[in-house]
């Protein structure tokens, strides 16, 4: 007999639960009449650990979808926007050295590749040649108008969020509109059938929820595929070096202080400090190398970038390893977020992984036990490719300083390089990363608009032949003088980051 | 500046002001906010959109009376206005405050060879008096369009509309920011509701503003004709 899959058991209330959730129960609304569940079992003591307070404009998409109101989301989760980021002393260590990866592709990106003709003008700043969006960002503005209606953008943009709020958040809509069922217990018991799958969980509190496909979102703890399933952790600190982070809440001196929308993001001595910006706080946090540096002189270093404003503050430790699970999904166990791996917020990739799983999860639903595995195998592909690429895209940011540290120079030792990314940096000396390459086959998390930014905003040099550029000479140019108009205009028009807020939250965003 | 005073009896007595429409008084715009009991007087000459508060990015209802910005096509300076007058244009230098009615002090309508607003007696003139009579219309009928917009909101019955326009001097305008409504939406909708919006008055006001859309082109030809004088 064929046994469907329609009762959906999530483990795990945290972010990556409750997307999960709203993502599977938003997309098979229709079935619920016949039958199909969602069901989200969460520990009433386990505490949630916030990944990473930066999202990916992705998020905007799959929030819609589930039928969210943006303006309930900037209003309740304490959201802000989100331009991009901005690397400072990450090539040099100067204090002008500073780049932005905006979220704006560039003018054009998919009819010309602007890369050789800027080069052959003779460089200046990528970013701004390309995006009027690092402007943007220097000047403190709003990526949209109080007149722009919900989710949709003037300047491409993501969020900073409180994921303490946010999680709770969702699980409100998730509950209320979606019809999640939520059960407050623990996993005591995990029932497996002959076969190595899950039948059922059996609850500390008394009980037993069965089902047909599990979503482990337990987080580090990786209950399902990790203890149960056995699955091995793959770990990747012989590239990513960094294993320890302290976190800190920043009052602002005054509620109206400028407020940035992007991530500042500072290279340091052994590592990197994440600023982000809240309407209510900042969220700060030195993420480093223990190998490198002392816990010590980590603190020092953080609390002196900090300032007067961490005047009594004193930074949460939290232990970090990356890498992740060898395998995603295993017999009818799927995980998502921590609890299938992690890697350091540098490009704030812990969310949108968790959007583009759950989405992949949910369009592609097995409709039966039998097919499952082909779709695991699937989801087991495509997943393995995303995290390989995501440690290439972070690696980038370290393999191109010319910072003096021990740190910084452990980094461009080719040993501790992916051979994939290696063959790429070469390959990019003589031609520039583009769309039509073999990036953006499929949905990539990090299109190759993003390698242009850090590449050339680095520093990084490729060879160009001006012969081979005067067949798109013309476009170029004017996508250039486009970009010129579009900036000067955006500057003229967009509100201030803060006002836009203040804004939304006082009269709120029109749906239309 | 502004300067807004309730207007005193005692205080105003030999105030005058200004009653025609002329650009130097303001009436040279091309959108003006209107409220839903008017759209009858206005649907027969002008198109009758939805657009956005610059502030607050809140919904409100307008009269077009031109295509470019500061432009009033049915203004013809020293004859006023050929046509219906919106009631927020013919409201002058006047607000109300609560119950009473306030003046700008600062307006320019205000002028010594404008109209009397009071008579001998200290009684208001006829033509205060017909200030007074208009916001008894227009005050219900800012919180019956408020009611209006947000019962269409709901109803997601408010769509965008881009409008382009082509014109024989060989320049072209887009408009922007207009949102109309959605007749596809209109015609799926439960008979129960349909009851509904018609016992409150709003199929009507929809209609109105369905109807006046073909003025768009009564609204360029003008402009067409100025462009080519």
């Amino acid at each position: 007999m064929v046994q469907p899959i329609q009762n959906i058991v999530i483990v795990g209330g945290g972010t990556a639960g409750w997307l999960t959730a709203g993502v599977i129960a938003a997309r098979h609304q229709g079935r619920m009449k016949s039958g199909f569940t969602v069901t989200l079992i969460e520990s009433p003591d386990i505490k949630i650990i916030g990944v990473g307070e930066g999202t990916w404009p992705t998020l905007r998409g799959t929030l819609e979808k589930m039928g969210v109101s943006e303006t309930d989301l900037f209003r309740h989760c304490d959201a802000a926007f989100k331009q991009g980021a901005r690397f400072d002393r990450w090539t040099t260590g100067a204090q002008d050295d500073g780049y932005y990866h905006p979220l704006m592709l560039p003018q054009g990106f998919h009819q010309v590749n602007l890369v050789p003709h800027w080069l052959e003008k003779g460089g200046g700043s990528f970013c701004d040649t390309v995006t009027p969006q690092g402007a943007l960002c220097d000047d403190g503005l709003a990526p949209k108008m109080i007149t722009t209606p919900e989710y949709q953008a003037v300047a491409n943009y993501a969020y900073h969020l409180d994921a303490g709020k946010f999680a709770p958040f969702l699980q409100k809509h998730c509950t209320e509109r979606l019809g999640v069922r939520h059960v407050l217990a623990d996993v005591q018991t995990v029932n497996r059938a002959e076969n190595g799958d899950i039948q059922s969980l059996g609850l500390k509190q008394g009980g037993e929820v069965a089902g047909d496909l599990f979503v482990d979102c337990s987080g580090f703890s990786s209950l399902l595929l990790g203890k149960t399933l056995r699955v091995a952790f793959k770990d990747c600190s012989d590239v990513l070096f960094c294993d320890t982070a302290l976190a800190v809440q920043v009052p602002y001196a005054s509620p109206d202080d400028a407020m940035a929308s992007h991530t500042i993001s500072t290279a340091h001595s052994a590592g990197w400090t994440w600023d982000i910006g809240l309407p209510t706080r900042r969220g700060v946090g030195y993420v480093y190398s223990s190998r490198h540096i002392s816990e010590e002189a980590a603190t020092e270093e953080l609390m002196r970038y900090i300032g007067p404003q961490g005047k009594g503050l004193t930074p949460r430790k939290i232990p970090i390893r990356g890498g992740y699970r060898e395998t995603f999904w295993k017999n009818n166990c799927v995980a998502v977020g921590l609890a299938a791996g992690f890697l350091e917020p540098l490009e704030s990739s812990a969310i949108v992984l968790v959007e583009l799983s759950a989405k992949l999860i949910s369009e592609q639903m097995p409709a039966n036990r039998e097919v499952m595995e082909i779709v695991s195998a699937r989801f087991n592909e495509v997943s393995h490719y995303r995290w390989g690429r995501i440690i290439d895209f972070l690696k980038l940011h370290y393999v191109l300083t010319k910072r003096p540290e021990k740190f910084w120079r452990d980094n461009t030792d080719p040993a501790s390089v992916p051979d994939r990314l290696k063959n790429l940096l070469h390959l990019w000396k003589y031609q520039s990363p583009w769309f039509l390459d073999e990036f953006d086959r499929l949905e990539e998390v990090f299109p190759a608009a993003s390698y242009q930014y850090v590449l050339y905003g680095m520093g990084f040099r490729t060879e160009i032949d001006p012969h081979d550029n005067e067949f798109s000479q013309s476009l170029a140019t004017q996508y250039m003088h486009e970009n010129m108009a579009m900036t000067r205009k955006l500057r003229s028009q967009l509100p201030r980051n803060r006002d836009l807020l203040r804004k939304i939250h006082e009269y709120g965003l029109q749906p239309i | 500046m502004t300067n807004i005073v309730a207007l005193n009896t005692q205080i105003h007595r030999d105030l005058r002001v200004q009653a025609g429409a002329s650009a130097r008084f303001g009436d040279a715009r091309h959108f003006v906010p209107v409220v839903v009991n008017e759209f009858a007087f206005l649907a027969v000459h002008y198109p009758i959109f939805f657009a956005k508060d610059g502030e607050t990015g809140a919904f409100y209802c307008g009269a077009m009376l031109g295509i470019d910005e500061g432009e009033n096509l049915f203004l013809t300076e020293g004859k006023g206005f050929e046509t219906y007058r919106p009631l927020n244009m013919q409201r002058g230098p006047f607000f109300t405050a609560g119950s009473d009615i306030a003046i700008d002090l600062d307006d320019p309508r205000i002028d010594e060879n404008g109209v009397a607003l009071f008579v001998e007696d200290g009684q208001p003139s006829d033509y205060l008096k017909s200030i007074m009579g208009l916001f008894r219309d227009l005050r219900p009928g800012l919180d019956q369009t408020k009611v209006f917009i947000e019962t269409l909101m709901k109803l997601k019955l408010i769509e965008p509309i881009d409008i382009n326009l082509a014109f024989d001097d060989g320049t072209s305008r887009s408009l922007e920011g207009l949102y109309t409504v959605n007749q596809d939406v209109l015609k799926k909708l439960a008979d129960a509701k349909i009851v509904e919006l018609f016992h409150r008055g709003y199929l009507q006001a929809i209609y109105l503003m369905i109807a006046s859309r073909k003025q768009v082109s009564v609204l360029a030809q003008k402009k067409n004709a100025r462009l080519a004088g």
